[in-house]
């Protein structure tokens, strides 16, 4: 069954049909060549209460919150915010591109939108500032990529969602390899302008009474991500309540910022909309092949295939590391996830590993399948808003941010408390 | 006649996109509001319960949007590879598989209303709802995504067999735009 589903959805992915589309049909086909009973009879009831969810809500929720504040204005005033901090620092301006970048993650649970957000306010700079365009948008395209790591993130509901694992357990554990993320590539970026400085800008020094005064713009995304993260910790909200404070707060933001009007709120909506729906597809094609494949025998024949290989628990997560890269370089994130979620994740839990920290070694995975070619998204994102060069100047850039995700990946395997020691600390 | 529809259901899915996220965002406020007053003491009670159904009723009417401005995500491993035609093909096919697909889906959650209605069930919960109030607008929005996409593949059909390709990828090709993907 394993490979029947398996050479199924490669090839019906390749014949470019949606891919909610192709988890139903493989859910259809389990039911019609592997199963003894009509699975066919559990599919009103699945779409019903896979798509009744109160768990799920957190999605558009926490879309629209990162709608609202992408047409806020509010990007442009942290990006120079932040560029008085951090442009002192060997590659000036790349800095702030991979701070900003961090910082809408932390409120943003989407890595193309916080990609294209940071990747429209600092690409007009390069330009002004005559930074060298491949290591400055490789920043952006990488920097982006911590948006579906660090808290919220709508990647992380879903893999709760689909799992059945705790979603502010999965957000506290993505919080440090997030941090270390940014910091590993700021790392990378100042080596690399130390070494070959004409890479990198120049180099700036503000006077401390601007530094203090930029960070009044700072406060907006620091007091809503504290909002956000801390009402779910302090126990007030859940994730999805959260969210609608998020939503809350994001809307008081573009007031105070005067971005709002009729024009602004529809197009967040539609955007909403558009993102939730195509999201929730994939999402509840996904609970029905997770359904069709357990009835049809999935752990059983997991077991089987395992102990037939003959691998060593580790060694079975390097060949699935192996599998996610290569897969990486075709499919994207969420696609990525629900589609191998049903059938790795018990695999992987069989074996006797967190799911949590599974769940977060699969977010920096599927971060690097964002940009790495041919398909990779955070890389077409950014060469939209760059409109000269060429994309492979993008793609050269990210590379250093790739290694760098690799070594996280190398980090998170051989030190998986990396993930789990604060969750387990508050629990 | 086929970019007049296309043009019109494109229109009416927009209108429904509107009120499907003010839907949301009528949501977001009540469950904030209810943040609040549990913190006074006080709560409406069954928030989490209307929320579910605002995504479940709400996710099932966005869908034809979503198609409708290509949002749904494909592959397009096979198909950047192929000529323009070759993409009128694998695009038709890929609209006729979903349209298939989803109307099995509809008639498969048929069942779930019909046993709502004959049993004039009501949720399990304190808010005791009768389902068919909400499950009614679930399976319509399902059943609405269906004919959607029947009349976009039939419309898409004309264009091709008229050689207007240029247009027919445009209604039903892949990526559009980027931005649709967390």
């Amino acid at each position: 069954m394993i490979a029947s589903v398996t050479a199924g959805l490669l090839g019906l992915l390749c014949l470019s049909i949606p891919v909610g589309i192709v988890l139903f049909i493989l859910g259809f086909g389990i039911d019609a060549f592997f199963s003894p009973f009509p699975l066919i009879r559990g599919l009103g009831p699945l779409v019903w209460s896979s798509s009744n969810s109160a768990t799920l809500i957190a999605i558009p929720f926490f879309v629209l919150l990162g709608e609202i504040l992408v047409r806020s204005g509010l990007a442009t005033r942290t990006y120079a915010a932040l560029d008085r901090w951090v442009s002192w620092l060997p590659g000036g301006l790349i800095h702030a591109n991979i701070a900003t970048s961090t910082m809408f993650s932390a409120t943003s649970g989407s890595s193309v939108a916080t990609a294209a957000t940071v990747a429209t306010v600092a690409m007009p700079q390069a330009e002004k500032l005559g930074y060298d365009p491949k290591l400055f948008s490789g920043a952006i395209a990488a920097g982006g990529t911590l948006g579906i790591m660090i808290p919220p993130s709508i990647n992380l509901i879903v893999y709760g969602f689909l799992t059945q694992t705790s979603i502010p357990q999965l957000f506290v554990a993505g919080l440090v390899p997030g941090i270390l993320l940014a910091l590993s590539f700021v790392l990378v970026a100042g080596v690399i302008c130390s070494i070959w400085p004409e890479l990198g800008g120049e180099r700036r020094f503000f006077p401390f009474g601007q530094m203090m005064r930029a960070l009044g713009d700072l406060l907006p995304i620091v007091l809503l991500f504290t909002l956000i993260i801390g009402s779910i910790y302090k126990g007030w909200a859940t994730p999805t309540e959260a969210a609608s404070v998020g939503v809350g707060g994001a809307l008081l933001i573009a007031l105070l910022f005067g971005g709002v009007n009729a024009r602004m709120i529809t197009d967040a909506l539609i955007g909403t909309v558009k993102i939730t729906a195509m999201i929730m597809l994939v999402v509840i094609g996904a609970s029905f092949l997770n359904f069709t494949l357990s009835a049809g025998g999935l752990g059983h024949e997991l077991r089987g295939f395992l102990e037939g290989l003959g691998l060593s628990p580790l060694m079975t997560i390097v060949v699935i590391i192996a599998m996610y890269i290569v897969l990486g370089f075709f499919i994207e994130t969420l696609s990525l996830m629900v589609v191998t979620i049903p059938i790795v994740v018990p695999l992987v839990v069989s074996l006797g590993f967190d799911p949590i920290w599974f769940g977060i070694l699969m977010i920096v995975l599927v971060e690097m399948a964002l940009i790495t070619p041919p398909v990779g998204l955070n890389l077409y994102v950014v060469q939209g808003a760059r409109r000269s060069g060429t994309m492979s100047e993008v793609m050269l850039g990210t590379i250093p941010f790739v290694i760098a995700m690799a070594l996280m990946i190398v980090a998170l395997v051989a030190f998986p408390e990396i993930a789990l020691y604060l969750p387990h600390a508050l629990q | 006649m086929a970019r007049k529809t296309l043009f019109v259901l494109r229109r009416l899915n927009r209108m429904i996109a509107v009120v499907v996220g003010l839907l949301f965002l009528l949501c977001a406020a009540t469950v904030l509001v209810d943040i609040v007053l549990r913190r006074l003491g006080a709560s409406f009670g069954g928030t989490d319960e209307i929320s579910g159904y605002v995504m479940a009723i709400a996710s099932a009417w966005g869908m034809g949007f979503a198609m409708l401005e290509l949002a749904h995500v494909r592959i397009d491993i096979l198909r950047a590879q192929v000529n323009r035609i070759g993409r009128c093909v694998l695009d038709l096919f890929a609209m006729l598989v979903l349209s298939g697909t989803i109307s099995a889906i509809a008639v498969g959650c048929w069942p779930v209303v019909e046993r709502s209605l004959r049993n004039a069930s009501r949720a399990n919960t304190p808010l005791e709802t009768p389902l068919a109030l909400v499950q009614v607008p679930w399976l319509a929005g399902w059943v609405w995504f269906a004919v959607m996409a029947w009349l976009t593949f039939v419309a898409a059909l004309v264009l091709v067999l008229q050689g207007r390709f240029e247009e027919s990828e445009f209604a039903i090709g892949a990526f559009a735009e980027q931005e649709a993907m967390p």
